[in-house]
């Protein structure tokens, strides 16, 4: 995973894409100093975590720092990933590096059935990400290298181990990339981008590499495709074993205000209608008093809905 | 030395459940070039009481202790101590240790000569003149081997004060020729000493069981090598035992080193790989709770060699947490298969046939089930095997002491997964 934005203790404003802020090493949600023992949330002051993770008292494996991240860079956009309720560990990874009013923003989704999908899934932000901050002028082009490099970095972890090597390690992505108004977007596998416009429905602005989509483009009925225990096969993925990766990609100038959303499915499972999805995202932000706090929301909503799968939303307003 | 430390376990437990298990596998590549780490002294303990002249024992009994004196590699200390009613030195000279060359081997062949069945049986002295003698020699690898054809004649209760005391002090591997000698007194030895126990039934076959221990003690590289293990506050460890190459339960050997850890001695090392069983019981968790129910590190000294971790997640999923882990189900069986045949023996020598007969069916399908043939092997020297895999046996009319014996003293020893003998 990777939690970008400022320090807020560094005078160095450039956009790192690191859980510790690459200037002065301090990490980016808690603001102490990198490599600090933190405190176990089980036992609270009484008990420091020890270098493997774990409490030196109670034992709690404290929780990791991926369990549950956000990057808050309110009011031009903001990201929170959540380990859920019923997965050991988060196995989503995101990006969000803001300049001034631009933003690029990534959303991977680990592939569970593989080995090490969670470093897959860092690995494929991360790389994706750097990629997005320094490409040319045509967004979609620009998301479309990223994407590559992403899928060029995830391949390489089969080289790396041999446990790696026997399983492929595997993840979805979805990337965006914000300059004024328009928004250049891509991905591979079934994390999502939407339009919430501020009226009217949700538009997915993605189309999802999953069996379901795959069946309904060939004319299956949606429910009965969406019921199918194949529905959330991924039919497309960054991976060693995924063959050329073909992102595909757009761009959008949007008419009218409204919130570009990345999510992971550990949202969008919940949201499945588009009407639903426009007022959830809506009142979430209208209710909360800055955007970090609507992103929260949305979390909040898929963990009371059940919380069955790792969750990430990155928020970016677009005022035309 | 380089050692390695594996866990093997199902780290998911059902809502509610405290009990963690994980088969710590524990293997080491011995020194470097084979060499050891540390000096090493080796004594060897010879019954010379009145009963050694029957059977031809005493003859046999010096041509053992002469064929593991021609073991000792050059540069290892040794003394011999003659076993009477009291402890005597039988070379080199009392409270001294001989430094091995061909010269001093030879020294020792001559005075193995002399050795005379005449005296009583008194383990608790031998034991301890083995300990004073082995005291000139902190640090070294330090290994004995006694030999005994009786019963001990000291009081009631001194042997267990002396083991109380100089406890795990040394290695001592014992052995019993013929069948007057008691396998629980010589197991308690064994035990106390981190040593092995076994019956050597005809007297010509104790040159070779002796050669045997002593070129397997050669073959130790490093001494006092010892699992630590911390475990979390308020859980309890409720047995840490070695499980393979025999049971031994480390349990009660337990020294406390800092806050919620303790340290198991696992003896001396050579090229070689054990397994140990640690059961855990902690405080229950949350759903998707993951906790460490132990970390376990082998160390020598202030060395910490190798790690593994044991943990625990909680899960309302049953198809996890319902999966037991393969090593630990079968040594679980190795641990009941030694319980059951002693049971079954002490049934059998309480008149008890009907508990008898069920302890050793029970066995002979733990043994069946697991591969373990050499103890499946020794239980049909006392039952007659019907249909092994239902426990169905019938026992013998006639039963050797022997046969007996041997099935007590190796009950212990276990076989790995799907690893027969
Ligand atoms: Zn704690
Ligand atoms: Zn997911």
């Amino acid at each position: 995973m990777t939690v970008s934005l400022e320090c807020a203790a560094c005078a160095d404003e450039r956009a790192a894409g690191a859980a510790f802020c690459e200037s002065c090493g301090r990490t980016l949600a808690t603001g102490s100093p990198a490599g600090a023992g933190p405190r176990c949330p089980a036992c609270g002051p009484a008990g420091a975590v020890d270098a493997d993770g774990y409490c030196g008292t109670c034992g709690m494996l404290a929780a990791r720092p991926r369990d549950h991240a956000e990057a808050d860079s309110s009011p031009v956009a903001a990201a929170v990933t959540d380990r859920g309720l019923r997965h050991q560990r988060n196995e989503d990874a995101m990006w969000l590096a803001v300049r001034g009013a631009d933003t690029d923003a990534v959303v991977c989704d680990g592939v569970s059935a593989s080995y090490d999908p969670d470093v897959a899934s860092a690995v494929a932000a991360e790389a994706a990400g750097r990629v997005l901050a320094a490409g040319g002028d045509d967004l979609a082009g620009r998301v479309a290298e990223a994407i590559t490099a992403a899928g060029d970095a995830v391949a390489e972890l089969a080289r790396t181990d041999p446990r790696r090597a026997a399983s492929n390690p595997a993840c979805t992505i979805v990337a965006a990339c914000v300059r004024g108004t328009e928004i250049g977007y891509g991905w591979v596998g079934d994390s999502r981008a939407y339009w919430v416009p501020e009226r009217g429905d949700a538009r997915q602005l993605t189309e999802d590499d999953s069996w379901a989509t795959h069946a309904i483009a060939l004319g299956v009925d949606p429910q009965s495709a969406w019921n199918d225990p194949k529905a959330h096969a991924i039919t497309a993925w960054l991976g060693a074993d995924a063959g050329p990766v073909r992102p595909r990609t757009d761009t959008l100038r949007p008419g009218e205000a409204g919130m570009l959303l990345l999510c992971s499915d550990g949202l969008w499972n919940y949201l499945t209608d588009p009407a639903e999805l426009a007022s959830t995202v809506r009142a979430a932000v209208r209710k909360a008093p800055d955007l970090i706090a609507a992103a929260r929301t949305l979390v909040a909503f898929a963990n009371e809905a059940g919380g069955a799968d790792n969750i990430t939303v990155v928020l970016v307003p677009i005022h035309p | 030395m380089a050692y390695t430390a594996e866990a093997f376990q199902n780290e998911f437990l059902a809502l509610g459940a405290t009990e963690v298990n994980a088969i710590v596998t524990v293997t080491s590549s011995g020194a470097e070039g084979g060499l050891r780490t540390a000096g090493a002294t080796e004594i060897i303990i010879v019954d010379c009481s009145g009963s050694m002249q029957a059977e031809g024992r005493m003859i046999a009994a010096r041509q053992a202790a002469k064929a593991a004196v021609n073991c000792i590699d050059d540069g290892v200390r040794f003394a011999i101590v003659a076993g009477v009613s009291t402890a005597q030195q039988l070379f080199p000279a009392p409270g001294q240790l001989a430094v091995a060359t061909p010269e001093t081997r030879a020294q020792a062949v001559h005075a193995i000569d002399r050795l005379q069945a005449n005296g009583g049986t008194a383990m608790g002295a031998w034991l301890k003149l083995a300990h004073q003698l082995f005291a000139q020699r902190p640090g070294d690898i330090q290994h004995a081997i006694l030999l005994t054809d009786g019963e001990n004649g000291e009081y009631k209760g001194y042997l267990e004060s002396v083991l109380q005391e100089i406890g795990g002090s040394f290695t001592c591997d014992c052995r019993g020729v013929g069948t007057n000698w008691t396998v629980s007194e010589l197991r308690k030895i064994a035990t106390a000493m981190l040593g092995t126990v076994d019956i050597v039934a005809r007297p010509q076959d104790l040159a070779a069981a002796f050669e045997q221990m002593m070129t397997a003690a050669m073959g130790k590289t490093s001494a006092g090598v010892q699992l630590k293990v911390w475990t979390p506050v308020n859980s309890t460890i409720r047995f840490v035992k070695q499980v393979e190459p025999q049971m031994v339960d480390l349990t009660g050997k337990r020294s406390e080193d800092g806050p919620r850890a303790g340290r198991y001695p696992l003896g001396s090392w050579g090229s070689e790989s054990r397994d140990y069983h640690v059961c855990v019981d902690v405080t229950a968790g949350a759903a998707g709770d993951e906790m460490l129910a132990a970390r376990v590190s082998v160390v020598e000294g202030d060395v910490a060699h190798a790690q593994c971790l044991v943990r625990a997640v909680w899960t309302d999923d049953a198809a996890l947490s319902a999966r037991i882990n393969r090593q630990v189900a079968h040594y679980t069986g190795q641990a009941e298969l030694a319980d059951v045949i002693q049971a079954g023996i002490e049934a059998r020598k309480a008149g008890d046939d009907r508990t008898a007969t069920l302890k050793f069916g029970r066995a002979a399908q733990l043994a069946h089930q697991s591969g373990n043939t050499a103890t499946e092997e020794l239980l049909s020297t006392v039952v007659e095997i019907e249909d092994a895999a239902t426990g169905t046996v019938r026992l013998r009319r006639r039963i050797e002491a022997a046969d007996e014996m041997a099935l007590d003293t190796r009950s212990t020893k276990t076989v790995r997964v799907g690893r027969g003998q």
